[in-house]
């Protein structure tokens, strides 16, 4: 999917992303000492980057609703708080951030439907497995400085590397979520399917009489409407197998039926002004590329998908997804049908890894 | 509402910060928290993916991985105790013996920055008549 479209990258992604590394880099520790107030306003620069690209990169509008107000509060609290744990001096301190961090984390749990969830992280994470490494903090104390604390391994090299992947990740889901140029494209079709009288812009004049025989060129608007066409069409298909049992048969007309629309405004109708081809040609494409649009992001399911001979293949309806109001009996249900084995082989690991634990950390005694 | 892509780019930031802090940070305890990071974006990811796709088996997945981690703490934290009681410190390079061959060794050349000396506690100045001490007074 990714490999057609030829949207244009967002650059707004640069921004939180360099940004992001240099705060990273200039507080991760180092035998150089470095005054924080850089690495803060790096810091603070990035995380506004990063809130400017979720508002405005994934091409929704985001309502001014409390949800939002919480998701953004949580998020930053939790960015933020990572970014502290992984460049503090003091392994304490780096604890309890990871503890805020898991806070903020079950906020957005709780965003995301998931009270249970978000009680069992609470619970284990931030009361469990944190205590644990406090415990161990104590254990382990070191006097004075330690090459462990005030000493990275290639902080260049690793920095470099993960806002390289940061990048990577963040513009390929502004691909796959960002549907502005197919709508766009949809809403421009669909207005020359509608229009009475198509625009002259588009149209090709006509060629005087002794040029007959030779080829008309298409003007300069009818080439920009085609190619944008195409872009639309190259974001929404899918590198699929086009052989006879193809299961995506709709799918696959509807490319082939745009395809030929593109195709015949391009070496008809807009070269001999036939209004008529136009208008159903744009109908065409309007219509396809919305069909598959709603395919290819969940809102609509296929029509004729052949089922397996083995059974009844499950589909998901097509009305509005919701989860079970109630969370707790709903992921018991799950747990219990769906992933019975699979729960019971979690509680096994965990009586090994307790067995484990114990015969590792045992002090040997000299019995003499 | 909040869309499904808005939680994945969180998740990432959150997974790329603890990739970070496990390729720089030497001590042991460090870079076990920044794999617990990494875990903590892909568990935000997996039930993002619950809400978007209206089932549970994402929160599923997110519980498994929270056995998961509980398992690997408890196992990874005996470990660093033992480590610890053989060399007395946490730094993963005191262990670089173990690296593959054809690895170049990690040296620490430049000296670690001094401690900042503390201000000395303010102390009073001898003032009038000391007054006489009793050795009783102290038995």
């Amino acid at each position: 999917m990714l490999a057609d479209s030829s949207n244009d990258l967002n650059w707004t992604v640069l921004l939180p992303v360099v940004a992001g590394g240099l705060a990273v880099w200039y507080m991760l520790p180092s035998t150089k000492r470095r005054p924080m107030v850089f690495g803060a306003l790096a810091g603070l620069i990035a995380l506004a980057g990063l809130a400017a690209f979720l508002v405005s990169g994934f091409g929704e509008k985001i309502p001014q609703t409390v949800e939002a107000g919480l998701f953004f509060g949580f998020s930053g609290l939790a960015v933020v708080f990572a970014t502290l744990m992984i460049t503090g001096r003091n392994p304490a301190r780096s604890a309890l951030s990871f503890a805020i961090v898991v806070l903020s984390t079950c906020g957005l749990f709780l965003l995301l439907a998931a009270p249970f969830l978000m009680a069992a992280t609470i619970v284990i994470y931030a009361g469990a497995i944190i205590v644990t490494f406090l415990f161990v903090i104590m254990l382990s104390q070191q006097e004075g400085p330690s090459n462990a604390d005030l000493r990275s391994r290639d902080p260049d090299l690793a920095v470099v590397a993960g806002f390289v992947l940061l990048a990577a990740l963040l513009v390929g889901l502004e691909r796959v979520y960002d549907w502005r140029n197919v709508d766009s494209a949809i809403a421009h079709a669909q207005s020359l399917a509608d229009a009475e009288q198509v625009n002259g812009d588009y149209l090709s004049p006509l060629p005087p009489m002794e040029n007959m025989g030779n080829p008309i060129p298409l003007t300069k608007k009818a080439e920009e409407f085609l190619g944008e066409m195409r872009t639309a069409l190259g974001r929404v298909k899918v590198a699929a197998p086009r052989t006879a049992d193809d299961r995506r048969l709709t799918d696959h007309r509807l490319v082939q039926e745009i395809e030929n629309a593109i195709t015949g405004l391009e070496m008809w109708a807009f070269k001999h002004h036939d209004v008529e081809a136009i208008h159903t040609n744009c109908e065409t494409i309007a219509k396809g590329l919305t069909r598959l649009k709603n395919l290819r992001n969940g809102s609509a399911t296929f029509e004729d998908v052949v089922r397996s001979e083995h059974g009844e293949v499950k589909t998901i309806g097509n009305g509005p997804k919701q989860l079970p109001a109630a969370n707790v009996s709903a992921i018991g249900r799950t747990l219990f049908s769906d992933y019975l084995l699979a729960i019971e082989l979690a509680g096994t690991l965990l009586l090994v890894a307790t067995v484990g634990a114990i015969a590792i950390a045992r002090r040997e005694r000299k019995t003499s | 509402m909040i869309s499904l892509p808005h939680y994945l780019a969180v998740g990432a930031v959150l997974f790329v910060l603890g990739l970070i802090g496990f390729l720089t940070r030497r001590n042991l305890i460090l870079m076990f928290l920044s794999a617990e990071l990494m875990l903590q974006g892909v568990a935000l990811n997996f039930v993002a993916f619950s809400r978007a796709h209206g089932n549970l088996h994402g929160q599923v997945f997110a519980l498994f991985i929270i056995a998961v981690a509980a398992c690997e703490a408890g196992i990874a934290l005996a470990m660093f105790l033992m480590l610890y009681r053989k060399k007395r410190s946490l730094d993963i390079s005191l262990w670089q013996a173990l690296r593959d061959p054809g690895v170049e060794e990690t040296r620490d050349t430049v000296p670690l920055p001094a401690e900042p000396k503390e201000e000395p506690l303010p102390v009073l100045a001898t003032s009038g008549i000391e007054p006489a001490r009793k050795e009783r007074d102290y038995a």
